[in-house]
């Protein structure tokens, strides 16, 4: 259904281009190509991954982006999509990024539709983001971009003497995407047995709408958000069913967190807090449902030299009732500590007029040992093209949050011509 | 205690003598680069221009920055805020920068991508980055407090046909900057910087700054057409500034995060 909109959209888009011609409606988009090589790949091979355990590339596509974007004085409309070729699954389809009104009154800003909202301070590390995002875009090297997915649904944001207040209504919940089986990724599948598996829908009714708050306010130079999200895990959980069959569906969340960000010893302090009620499990005895949990990130960001920045977090995670969590965890789940601790550095080299650009993060967890490493080499070719070249590299405990992905570890490559 | 007024009274004859003995004759170096200052950064109570950057390296590759720069002052030499669109090229359009800048401090920082709706503060600990890839550092464009540097008038002489101060600057803080001396020539009539050379921590002539075109606007003299040619490498960047308008009451509004994530629209046309 997503998929047929994107395609309708995208014809609506090429129909409104002839139109902006005339009318000088601003029209821009790219055509970009990436590929991704897999660099690793393990030699137990589940039942459920046998098309990611023969393919040699996790990545192969091509793109073609148009976006459309008239703009008023009050008003503003913006329409982003896309046709994808995947050469790997030899499949075309279509894909709308974006799509909404905006409508803009003195001390109010709407906007309706499919819209990407991003919350918090993290570099990803997501404690108050907690919307939709494509982890199957990001693990395969496609640019950081894909990772944010957009919600269908009204934001609408009050501004009050130096106060906001946004409040985000979803009434179609959107899940991740995520490493699933019979996929070109792989990933741990404690379940890899049981081939037959089903997914609830995950809204089917209005009562199933997600709401967001965030309140947000600039002190002394300090950017100081509140948050509270009312929805559903976007992972989802899995329960074996007679048959046997494996049945996901997508269990009740609640967020509430906090952030801070501003300059301070030299450089950019970030500081962010979040507690995730996991109202299905709050007991903590269901294995197939997450526990409740805490989460804090601490981040400071620096320039080193001229355009050479360096970024540092700790971020920690913390399990509520981890007791009753091993007590009932199923054989081939992760084994996970009552607090996860990870580290991450991100070192960014700006050369050549800006023109080239070498980066590096690294994230890691000390205590599980999983980790993933991404160097990347951008140029800009011209102003209108670019060229990135770099590798994604997971490793460590095969069950571990980074450590499954091993066996998705790429050299990847994408060009992109924008207009 | 009526000895100390008296000599207090003494002190500040002194002063006053001092200040404007030379002043009849000639301006002392500090006070023509706070008014070079003021006339660079500060003119109007606000601004607002579109600017294009042409980058240019030395095997004449040419790449084009376009973006409408505002800029509303707070104080005359002090607090500023700038915000700054950018129309192309196109990897970085509809990108929204904002900064709040403070004398003496640093500047807060951020930076909106549309593509992930995030707002980015940027670390602004190094003054002499470039500024969007061209051989203008932050500094260039929002200005260099002249309480920076030691300052000494060389001579004067014309460029072209405009009679100027040449100052000589040093910073007082050698390690905070990547130049060991800069040499201006400061325009007698307008207070604008006609041409700065900067040099090296080897003393070798780094970077050159001329301001190619002056205009006066709305009673405001502006450098409408500046060129910074890094000498070592060979690159170059030539900014022009188009519809500049001063003084358009500005709100304070346009300078914040609401605005970062929704520019008004007259300034993505």
């Amino acid at each position: 259904m997503r998929r047929r909109l994107g395609l309708l959209l995208l014809a609506s888009l090429l129909v409104a281009r002839a139109a902006a011609a005339a009318e000088e409606i601003p029209l821009h988009g790219f055509v970009q190509a990436a590929s991704a090589y897999r660099l690793i790949q393990p030699d137990r091979c589940p039942r459920t991954q046998r098309l990611a355990c023969r393919e040699e590339f996790v990545l192969g596509e091509g793109r073609a982006r148009l976006e459309l974007t008239p703009r008023g004085g009050w008003w503003g409309l913006v329409a982003k999509g896309e046709l994808i070729g995947d050469a790997v699954g030899g499949e075309v389809d279509g894909d709308l990024r974006e799509g909404y009104l905006d409508l803009r009154f003195p001390a109010v800003d709407l906007r309706l539709g499919r819209q990407i909202v991003t919350w918090g301070v993290g570099d990803l590390i997501f404690i108050n983001d907690v919307f939709p995002k494509d982890w199957v875009a990001f693990i395969s090297g496609l640019p950081l971009e894909y990772l944010k997915k957009g919600s269908d649904g009204l934001s609408a944001t009050g501004h009050w003497a130096g106060t906001s207040l946004q409040v985000v209504l979803v009434p179609r919940f959107e899940p991740d995407t995520l490493p699933e089986a019979g996929g070109r990724l792989r990933f741990n599948d404690p379940m890899a047995a049981i081939e037959h598996r089903k997914t609830d829908d995950p809204s089917p009714a209005l009562e199933r709408t997600e709401a967001g708050l965030r309140l947000f306010r600039n002190v002394a130079g300090w950017d100081l958000s509140l948050y509270a999200y009312r929805g559903f895990h976007r992972a989802p959980a899995g329960e074996v069913e007679p048959g046997p069959r494996l049945r996901f569906f997508f269990p009740p969340l609640d967020v509430y967190g906090w952030s801070a960000q501003g300059a301070a010893l030299g450089g950019v302090v970030s500081l962010e807090g979040g507690y995730y009620d996991s109202r299905r499990d709050r007991s903590g005895r269901n294995p197939a449902v997450e526990n409740s949990r805490g989460k804090y990130l601490a981040g400071y960001q620096r320039e080193l030299a001229p355009d050479l920045t360096l970024g540092l977090q700790y971020a920690g995670d913390v399990m509520e009732d981890h007791d009753q969590y091993r007590a009932t965890r199923g054989p081939g789940m992760a084994n996970r500590p009552t607090i996860r601790h990870v580290l991450t550095a991100r070192l960014t080299q700006l050369l050549w007029n800006q023109t080239l650009r070498l980066g590096l993060f690294v994230l890691g967890s000390p205590n599980e040992g999983d980790f993933y490493v991404n160097p990347e080499v951008k140029y800009n070719v011209t102003d209108a093209l670019w060229a990135a070249l770099g590798v994604n590299l997971f490793g460590g405990p095969r069950r571990a949050e980074y450590g499954q992905f091993e066996g998705n570890s790429n050299l990847y490559a994408v060009v992109r011509y924008a207009f | 205690m009526a000895v100390t007024m008296r000599a207090g009274g003494w002190l500040i004859l002194a002063a006053v003598l001092s200040l404007v003995t030379p002043a009849a004759a000639q301006p002392a170096a500090e006070e023509i680069m706070a008014k070079a200052h003021l006339a660079m950064f500060y003119p109007g109570e606000d601004m607002r221009a579109r600017v294009t950057m042409r980058l240019v390296s030395r095997d004449g590759k040419e790449r084009v920055r376009e973006l409408t720069m505002s800029r509303r002052d707070l104080q005359d030499g002090g607090e500023q805020r700038y915000f700054i669109y950018f129309h192309r090229p196109p990897d970085v359009r509809d990108m929204t920068f904002l900064v709040w800048k403070y004398p003496g401090k640093d500047d807060d920082r951020w930076l909106y991508v549309p593509a992930l709706k995030l707002v980015r503060r940027i670390a602004a600990s190094d003054k002499r980055s470039s500024f969007a890839g061209s051989d203008f550092s932050y500094e260039d464009v929002s200005g260099r407090e002249p309480e920076e540097d030691t300052h000494k008038l060389v001579r004067e002489e014309k460029v072209g046909e405009r009679g100027a101060y040449v100052v000589q600057s040093a910073p007082k803080d050698p390690a905070s900057v990547d130049f060991s001396r800069k040499v201006s020539w400061i325009d007698k009539a307008t207070w604008l910087p006609l041409k700065e050379e900067y040099y090296d921590r080897r003393g070798e002539l780094s970077r050159l700054f001329t301001a190619e075109e002056l205009k006066e606007i709305q009673g405001f003299w502006t450098v409408t057409k500046r060129l910074m040619k890094n000498v070592q490498t060979g690159h170059r960047s030539e900014s022009v500034l188009a519809d500049v308008r001063y003084n358009q009451k500005l709100s304070p509004d346009l300078f914040s995060e609401r605005a970062l994530r929704a520019p008004p629209a007259e300034l993505s046309r």
